[in-house]
């Protein structure tokens, strides 16, 4: 999967959870969930289950850990991909 | 040092479902699904351990300065609880936090401390003068800069300082 074809599946994902709409639709790699998005904390674990579902790969606490933004949730997405 | 966090419980049922397959797992250990599962209302239980984490990495955040999302890695036990409130332990690591938590209708609200003793200085302030340091941690911005620590959740808010 492409990179621009992952971060739009993730897009879809984090709407629901996502309070501050003008940050959303300028999203990018570096968008924070929480400082930027306004996404509150409890529902991070529901980004990370939705992440499990989507692209059917299992996301561990060390790499639950550091999704806190775009980049690192698709380089963790990418990697999980790459070791089906 | 402190930390606070407030949970608005009929928010936090427009926002999620707690009892959505994995979200206890990912979050509480095997201890705290234990208090989950015996308690009269798990959802209850639920945001009571979600607010002692949350306040507790507030400290843990102000202290290593490392930011991360490891609520597994924050251990809660339930010290005493009376109608007024729940005093409790966070354990993250090698450090030891202190949490006093309200329960009051919708509302939860848990004010976690690194000294025991604190629990005595810990004073409500209004929202203002308050800035934020590089790693995004507040400050109050007076003659020295002192802690502060900031909860939004719904229809509530809360900022506690200590008054030393």
């Amino acid at each position: 999967m492409i990179k621009k074809e992952l971060i739009a599946k993730l897009k879809v994902i984090i709407k629901p959870y996502t309070t501050n709409n003008e940050a959303y639709d300028n999203l990018t790699e570096d968008t924070d969930f929480i400082n930027d998005l306004n996404i509150n904390s409890a529902n991070l674990v529901d980004i990370v289950l939705d992440i499990e579902e989507t692209f059917d790969v299992v996301i561990d606490n060390t790499d639950m850990e550091r999704m806190l933004d775009v980049k690192t949730s698709v380089e963790i997405i990418e990697s999980k991909l790459a070791a089906k | 040092m402190i930390g606070n966090d407030v949970v608005d419980i009929i928010q936090s049922r427009k926002e999620g479902n707690w009892q959505r397959e994995g979200f206890i797992q990912k979050i509480f250990t095997h201890k705290e699904k234990l208090l989950i599962t015996q308690a009269t209302e798990p959802e209850i239980m639920v945001w009571l351990l979600w607010s002692m984490k949350e306040a507790a990495y507030k400290i843990y955040n102000r202290q290593t300065k490392i930011r991360e999302y490891i609520p597994k890695k924050l251990q809660c036990t339930l010290l005493s609880q009376n109608h007024d409130y729940t005093l409790g332990q966070v354990l993250c690591l090698e450090n030891i936090y202190y949490t006093k938590t309200i329960l009051n209708k919708d509302e939860i609200y848990t004010i976690a401390v690194s000294n025991l003793h604190d629990f005595d200085q810990v004073v409500e302030i209004e929202k203002k003068d308050i800035t934020k340091d590089k790693h995004g941690i507040p400050y109050l911005k007076s003659d020295i800069f002192q802690d502060v620590s900031v909860s939004n959740h719904g229809r509530f808010e809360k900022v506690v300082t200590l008054n030393y």
